[in-house]
């Protein structure tokens, strides 16, 4: 005897479990990433143990190996810096500026840049360490 | 007369474009962001305590950067141990770092870790001026 079986229909796949993975991953991203300006060259911050858990906020400077400067994320020449930050400075005195410096770059890039960001009234100046390196 | 309609069949809500949309926004931010554990080294501080000055000379320990980016103190490579030293002979002394424009961040920050491991509490870098 034959026995014609009817086609089963096939399972709808479920689709929101897929969803539900989706949606942790994006959470975990979102909690673990650290948006930032992100500056046009490459920058390995400098590797100390003894930093200060970094607050949020302010305007970053970065400076590269080579002591190119970027100011949030765009190139500046240091007059023009100077000039961007002394108008932030107006509206906001208790500006915190963050500077990213490469490790290899040399003092002369960074120790005079701070010298002239306290000259224009920065009362708070944060070089950016790393406790584990890349 | 009466017309029945027939009842329509609900549309099915498509998860598909929520889907996509997620697929997009995790993406973005894998991409953007940037996993480096960050930590900070104030370079200026708030208020400027002026201490220092008003109690008169206090001992200073002058720690050089050579331009290669070695630290050294009084002729000796600086190390935490030898710093510590140096402030328990000499209890409150202000620590100055002199540093060459010539070496690297690196070293820089590597002696102010040396001296906040040493326990310097007036610890103090030379600032190259400004070029006018």
């Amino acid at each position: 005897m034959k026995l014609k079986r009817r086609p089963r229909p096939a399972p709808q796949e479920t689709i929101v479990s897929l969803i539900d993975v989706i949606f942790f991953l994006l959470v975990f991203f979102m909690l673990v990433g650290r948006m930032d300006a992100t500056a046009p060259f490459e920058i390995l911050p400098p590797v100390s143990t003894a930093g200060e858990s970094l607050p949020k906020g302010g305007t970053t400077v970065a400076i590269a190996a080579d002591g190119q400067i970027a100011l949030d994320g765009a190139p500046v020449s240091q007059a023009a810096l100077l000039t961007s930050i002394a108008e932030t400075l107006v509206n906001n005195a208790a500006l915190r500026v963050r500077i990213n410096a490469d490790g290899e770059a040399r003092l002369t890039n960074l120790l005079p840049l701070v010298t002239a960001l306290e000259q224009a009234g920065v009362r708070d100046v944060v070089l950016v360490v790393t406790p584990n390196p890349p | 007369m009466k017309l029945v309609r027939r009842k329509r069949n609900m549309a099915l809500i498509t998860l598909t474009p929520l889907v996509d949309v997620m697929m997009i926004l995790l993406v973005f931010f894998m991409v953007t962001s940037t996993y480096l554990d960050l930590d900070m080294m104030p370079m200026v501080q708030q208020q400027e305590d002026s201490s220092g000055s008003a109690s008169g000379p206090a001992p200073t320990l002058l720690i050089r950067i050579t331009a290669d980016g070695s630290a050294r103190l009084r002729g000796q490579s600086l190390t935490a141990e030898s710093l510590a030293r140096a402030l328990q002979a000499q209890p409150g002394a202000r620590v100055l770092i002199l540093p060459s424009g010539g070496a690297n961040v690196q070293g820089l920050v590597s002696a102010i870790q040396a001296a906040t491991e040493a326990g310097a509490e007036n610890l103090r870098v030379v600032r190259l001026e400004a070029p006018q």
